[in-house]
Order: structure tokens, then sequence, then C-alpha cells
């Protein structure tokens, strides 16, 4: 059989450029075989070295030792560097960073210029990848001027119109919404099946890595797990361990299975059918009628910040990025908001601070004391800014400062808070956030990304805000990261903070948030708990959202129910797997 | 905030001006800049004015483009057209008042520079940024430039280089907005206090833009890696230069107008 690509134990560290010095070991005597035609993923925490391995199947690095081979072809000197690139085609996290041509049907060609491909080859090579990938209309489009999952699908019809072997996607779909994941990820296996292009995705998105056909597991530099998916999710205690978790329906069967005493076989798991069959089957041998989870409803609160009927357009009329939005604001609770990408919620939140202000309609805030600011007066403004914090998706490419320190105490400075106050309003800012005393005097610069996503943050509760305002907090971190991202903003609300924030996994604004605003194309489509909001599959499509994969497949197990045990009483769905497995078995027990 | 600026920004509507070969594009726009140098009066600054608005035209460029172009430049615009009616003392008094003078000569000068200026960059608009890609810019460079390889100078790796700069603009733009955006919600404030505060001011805004372009650079280093770019030896082109009949035409059309216009400037100028 033609060999796909493979690694035979390879090493790896990278240098520091100045001295020549390595850093620790990214790969460590790591060994993996792809085969050809497959769809494999490789999954691990930042750090573990999983975009280090794809680089170097690529040639893009040189490996310390061991030996690689791509289809065939060993890397050995400069010529077969681009016979391996040529047939491997690789897809970068950072839509923007990777789009060389200022012309969508000029980056296109990019690549088969490259390789010399003569007209009129060229021409049906650039047209064949952008039919394909669905750009044909915009290939005379500025590139800068699509949107984030156009731009990936732009990567993609480039690398087609290299007609690549392989195909490695390293985290490409971090930074797409859900809709614009889906369909990125249909667009590769449609290349997959039809044109037996092997897939290799570097992901730490669990039910991405649920499509696949094969997982690799990467710890540390090295492969710590091999299976399918089922074989690999049969061991939820392993994958957590290496700071991953489960998909979320398999979660939920997980959760049974464990009220039944039993442990996740990978038949259990085989397909959608047999983790239905597992779910059902392991409600019914529970060996305890679990505790009624407990959910704290929220108290009758005094509103904070309310936004009254407003309107916003960038070009005058002619089209609306927001149309009469209201929305209250109520102190102490986590509001979420969600739409697709362009939906205005960026919009909306600027002008929760007064950043963007208001051309029709007003957003007031409550003060203490009875007091009333709005973003409307230009004297409010300053107030305003100081107790509405404002935290952009990705602050950590905005830090600037010599020392964390210095970046953290910047808002003070421009507020004008006695100096006294500062190192003790800073340190305790840093803690909050996550960051330890160490790392204050350190440069920005020398961080990890989410030690200075953390940086970030602090800056901006350093002038302890009474609204948090949090855009995509866990965008691009790993589970273990976004789980701790989500435990610091819960430990702030405890701590009095009122969090806003805006969210495109339904997942996790299900299970985070107290209440949901939904906007699409500008304009308020519905706001309410979790459960009314994705009550089902029709009124979440309504809201034009996509429902939490956890609430989609308990609806699944709960028809089940219904027509196994005709008067069942089943409850409204819990946002977190453990109490959903609870609240189905307490009702299995109950019907029978 | 800043996404309305047009400098340098491709505008497609399909023109003439568009489809022409980009090295005419370039030979004309030096004519040009050498005929907005040569003109030094105001006959000739007439036809020059009629000869921009027809490439305009010809570009079908729309009004509020054209609007957004010149906007920036304004400012400056204004700066120069003062200083030189202040600065100006030879010619007739047209009005004074104690240390004020204004003369005819100083009057002309300064509408005569300040209008220089904003041809300058209509000129550059039309006949390069606003109607040709920036790769196509770049082509047209390394191809009028070429027989500068024979003296080893790296006349692809330059044109590839400005292309991928100008590609980066709009992108760079909107990260300026979302990092001013930003600090605006941490009490910065760019439009009060002393001018050194101003200036500081964005020097915050332009350390993180510097990092951030640099991460760019090494990733945007690394993607043409991936995509086999080798240098310029061996690679094709999507859209080779060719010369047309229509490129002719074009360009004899504003040859003829950049004649007249020295014509002007010539028989009727001073």
């Amino acid at each position: 059989m033609a060999s796909g690509i493979s690694v035979k134990h390879i090493c790896f560290a990278y240098k520091n450029d100045d001295t020549g010095e390595a850093f620790p070991k990214a790969l460590d005597d790591i060994s993996l075989d792809v085969d050809i035609g497959s769809y494999c993923a490789v999954l691990g925490p930042n750090g573990s070295g999983k975009s280090t391995l794809a680089k170097l199947i690529d040639v893009l690095e040189l490996p310390d030792e061991g030996e690689i081979c791509v289809l065939g072809i060993t890397a050995s000197d400069e010529e077969s560097y681009y016979d391996i690139r040529q047939r491997c085609a690789y897809v970068f996290q950072n839509p923007d960073n990777q789009i060389v041509g200022t012309i969508v049907e000029e980056d296109v060609a990019f690549g088969p210029e490259n390789l010399g491909i003569q007209l009129p080859e060229l021409r049906e090579r650039v047209d064949e990848a952008l039919r394909y990938v669905g750009l044909y209309d915009l290939r005379k489009r500025e590139a800068a001027s699509l949107s984030g999952g156009q731009k990936q699908k732009l990567a993609i019809a480039g690398a087609l119109a290299m007609r690549p072997k392989v195909l490695i996607l390293d985290e490409s779909t971090a930074m797409l919404d859900p809709v614009s994941r889906d369909e990125f990820l249909d667009l590769v296996e449609k290349m997959n099946r039809e044109k037996g292009i092997t897939v290799l995705t570097i992901t730490h998105d669990m039910n991405e890595a649920a499509r696949c056909e094969r997982i690799f597991v990467i710890e540390k530099g090295k492969v710590t797990m091999t299976g399918t998916p089922p074989e690999i999710f049969s061991h939820p205690d392993k994958l957590n361990m290496a700071g991953l978790e489960l998909p979320q329906d398999i979660s939920l069967v997980n959760e049974i299975s464990k009220l039944a005493d039993k442990t996740l076989t990978e038949e259990d798991i085989r397909d959608e059918e047999a983790r239905l069959n597992t779910a059902v089957r392991y409600a019914r041998l529970a060996t305890s009628r679990p505790e009624e989870p407990q959910v704290v409803i929220p108290e009758a609160r005094r509103k904070l910040l309310e936004v009254s009927d407003l309107s916003y357009s960038y070009d005058n009329g002619r089209t609306y990025a927001l149309e009469h939005i209201n929305l209250s604001v109520y102190e102490g609770e986590i509001l979420a908001i969600v739409g697709k990408s362009g939906c205005g919620k960026t919009t909306l939140i600027s002008h929760l601070n007064g950043i963007v202000r208001p051309q029709q309609g007003q957003v007031v805030l409550y003060g203490k004391d009875g007091e009333v600011l709005s973003t409307s007066r230009k004297k409010d403004l300053a107030r305003i800014r100081q107790s509405v914090g404002l935290v952009f998706q990705y602050p950590e490419y905005q830090l600037f400062e010599e020392t964390v320190e210095k970046d953290i105490a910047y808002g003070l400075i421009k507020l004008q808070t006695p100096e006294e106050n500062r190192p003790a309003r800073v340190k305790a800012a840093a803690i909050i956030a996550g960051l330890t005393e160490d790392v204050l005097t350190k440069s920005p610069f020398e961080l990890s990304g989410g030690q200075k996503r953390r940086a970030a943050l602090a800056g901006v509760l350093v002038m302890k805000p009474s609204v948090l305002v949090l855009d995509e907090p866990a965008a691009g971190l790993d589970p273990i990261g976004r789980i701790e991202m989500f435990m610091t903003i819960l430990a702030l609300r405890d701590a009095g903070t009122t969090v806003i924030i805006v969210s495109h996994n339904m997942d996790e604004a299900a299970r985070y948030a107290d209440r949901i605003f939904c906007i699409k194309d500008g304009r308020e489509v519905g706001t309410g708990t979790a459960s009314e909001l994705f009550k089902d599959e029709e009124t979440a499509g309504a809201l034009g959202l996509s429902m939490p994969i956890l609430y989609d497949f308990s609806a699944k197990i709960k028809t089940r129910l219904k027509k196994e045990y005709p008067g069942i009483k089943l409850m409204p769905p819990y946002p977190v797997p453990s109490q959903e497995a609870a609240s189905i078995v307490r009702s299995v027990l109950d019907a029978e | 905030m800043l996404n309305n600026i047009s400098l340098g920004r491709y505008v497609d509507t399909g023109s003439v001006l568009h489809r022409t070969d980009p090295r005419i594009k370039v030979i004309l726009y030096i004519v040009y800049l050498i005929c907005i140098f040569a003109v030094d009066s105001l006959q000739a600054l007439i036809a020059l004015s009629i000869l921009t608005v027809v490439q305009l035209v010809v570009a079908r460029m729309p009004l509020n483009v054209t609007w957004s172009t010149v906007k920036p430049i304004l400012p400056l615009t204004l700066f120069i057209f003062i200083l030189n009616l202040f600065t100006i003392k030879t010619g007739n008094t047209l009005f004074s008042w104690r240390f004020i003078l204004i003369t005819d000569v100083g009057l002309t000068r300064a509408i005569l520079m300040s209008l220089r200026l904003l041809f300058l960059i209509l000129s550059t608009s039309v006949l390069l940024t606003l109607t040709t890609t920036p790769l196509k810019i770049a082509d047209a460079l390394e191809s009028l430039l070429s027989p500068l390889k024979a003296i080893h100078v790296p006349v692809h790796e330059a044109s590839m280089m400005m292309s991928i700069a100008l590609r980066f603009i709009p992108t760079l733009i909107e990260e300026t907005d979302k990092i001013m955006r930003a600090q605006e919600s941490r009490g910065a404030d760019y439009d009060t206090g002393s001018f050194i505060n101003r200036v500081k001011g964005y020097v915050t805004v332009l350390i993180p833009l510097f990092v951030s372009s640099f991460k760019r650079a090494e990733d945007l280093a690394v993607a043409m890696d991936a995509r086999c770019y080798r240098g310029g030896n061996m690679r094709t082109k999507l859209n080779p230069l060719r010369i047309t009949g229509s490129d002719i035409l074009v360009f004899i059309a504003f040859l003829m107008g950049a004649a007249l216009l020295i014509l002007t400037e010539v028989l009727l100028g001073g």
C-alpha cells in the first residue's frame, strides 16, 4: 500500500534566534502513521507540540532527530522540500496572515504561480478551485473585504489550486463562528471523500475531532493515545488527564453510565444510534436515585444598565448595524449576547461604554446612589467608561507597556487615580485575573498566550468596573484554558461584578449565562434563559441559533424515552452534562 | 473611525482605466507628475482641473470615493495654502492689516501650490491606486525595471515586498481601529490634551501595532513558504501583462491631454 505520512522517532526543539540556545523539546521521540486518503485529527492542549508536528510534516521546520516520509518522499535536499510542500497544502489559524494576494483570484493563483504552472492551465486551476469552495462569484473582490469564514475558504482554494494530496489544517477553524466552522468542515470532508485528499487536522475542538476517522492525542511532545473517535472517547479519564474533554453528547452518555456504575465501551458510543441506546439503557440501570440538580434561580435585582430603542448605521442610514435594540442588564447577572459573525454584537457592546455613541435611542447606566448616566452626554463618558469595562476579542494583541504592571496601571493613570493607591490595585486586579505576582515585573511580550489574555483582562479589572463586557473571552483557548477562563468569570460575578459575555459557543452560553440575548441582523430576536430559548430545535431555529450540542442530544434521548414510557415526566434541559444526566435518570426511575 | 480613508485602496468600477495595462498607467502617471509640476499658470491649472475631472469620469469613480481620497489630505493642503499666502510678500498688495500682507503673487502661489498637491493625490489615486490592484502595480514596476536585473538589482523581491505592504494596509487600519477602541475603553483620549500628550497617546497605539505586524510578517513568511514561494525565477502569472489596442488608445488619449496641458502652459501662461 502506498504510504501516507510516516513520522518516525522525531525530536525537535525550537532555538533562540540570537543565542542558538535550544528551548525544551517540543517533540520528544514521536512516531505516528497517517494512511493515505484518511481523515485524521491531532488533538492536544496548547503547547503540546501539535502545531510543531504539522510544520515538520510540511518541512516548514526540520527535525533534530528522526525521519519523516510524506507520500514516499523524504525531506533530504531543498528540491525535496518543495516536492513535499507542493503535495501537502497547509491552512493556518489566522485567516488574515496567510493571504498574499490583494484580489481573491490573485491569491488563489499564488501557489500554482510559484510552481510555474502555465496559462491556460493556471486559469483553469484557479477557476476550478474557486468554484469548488463557492467563492467564484467573489473572485474579483478585495481579499481583505471577505468575512473570516470566506477567508479560510479562500485559503482552501489556494491550497486546492496546487492539486495537493494532503491537506494540513492547523487550528484552521479556531477563529470561526459555528456556522462558518461547519461549512468549512463540510468542505474539507467533501475534499477528503471526492478527491481522496488525506486530511490531517490539528485542533482542540472535540466536536471537530469526533468527525474524523482517526485521532492522535499528543501530550508534551509524545503521542499518548491513538484510535478511532469511539476508542478515544471511551477513555474519558485518560482524556481529561491530557487536558481535553469529551464532546458534549458523549459526555452526557458518560454521566448517565456513571450513575449506573458502568464504564463506556467503544461499542457503546460507536455512532449516534449506539449513543442513544446506551443512554436509554443505562438510565434504567441507575443504582440509586440521584439528587435533583440545584440551579440557582436569580432573585429580582436592580436594573444596572439599560439600552433603549438603539439604532446605529455605519453608512448614513442605508443599512443598519443595530435596529431598535432594547436590553436591560441586572446587577450581579451573567448575560450572554449570542449571534452570528457580523450580526451587530460588536457594535452593540461598543455602545455599552460609549466608545460608540448612539445615533438613535440611548444607553443609560444607573449608579448606586440613584444617579443616571447616559452615553449620550459627553460629561458622563469618563464615569461610564470607568464603570463599564470592555475587553475586546483577542485583547492580548493590545498590550504595549514595558512591564505587565505598567500595562495594567494604564487605565489608572488615565483616570488620574492617586499614585499611592496604584500598586495595590494593580496587584489585586492581576490576582483576580488569575496571574501570579511574579509576572508583574515581566515584559508582557514574554508571557504565554493565556497569561497575556489575563494581563489584558487585569488592565480592565483594575478600574473596578461594576459591569464587565467580554467579547469572546475564551476564543482560541484549549479546553482547560476555556474552563479556567469561565471559572474566573464566575468568581468575578460572585464578587459582585455584572458580566456580559459575547459568545458563539452555544454550549458555553447555556452553561455559564443566567440569561441569553439573541441578536440577528442587528435586531433582537429573543431574550431568555437557555432552557426557554433552546426548548426545542424549532424554537432555536426561529431565533437563528444552532442548538447547544448537549441540548440537541438530550432532546433526542427524551424523544426516545417518551416512546418507551408514554406518561414519562421530563424536565426542561440543564446546561451541565452531569445535571442533565441526573435529571434524565430521575425521570426514568419515576416512570418505572 | 479609520475605515473611511481610501488612500491606497482599490475600488473596482470596471472602467476602461481599470483594464488598462498597469505599465501604461505607470508611464502616464510619471508624465502627469511632470505636468503637475510644470504647470505654473492659472490658465494651465484650469486645463489640469478639467483633465483631472475627465480622468475621474473615465475611471467612473463615485463621488464619495473621490471625496474620501481627498479628505485626509485637506489639512495639509490648507496648511500649504496659508503658508504661501502669508509668507510671499512680492507683487501688488491686495490686503494688508497690521503685520498681515497678502499680495496677488502670494495668492496665485497659494492656489497653485495647494491645488498641485490635490491633483497629485488625485492623479496617484485615479491612475494608480484606485484603478490598479497593488499586485498589478508591483507587476508593472517589476516589468518596467526588469532591465535592472542585469546589474543584480532584486527587482522581483522589491516588487513583491511592495505589493504585500499594500495588501496589508486595510488589515492594519482595522487593527489600529481595534487597538484605539480598546484603549479608549481604558480611559485614553486621543483628541484632547497638549500636543505632546496626544503624540504620546499614539505611541501606545503604535507599539502593539508594530508587535502584531512582526507576528503577521512571520506568519506570512511561513505561509508563503508552505505555498512553495521561492523567488521570481520560475513564477508564472495568472494575469500576465499584455498591451492591447485599447491600451494604446488610452495611452495616446492621455498623452494628448498632457500635451494640451503643456501647450496651454507655454502659449497662454506667463
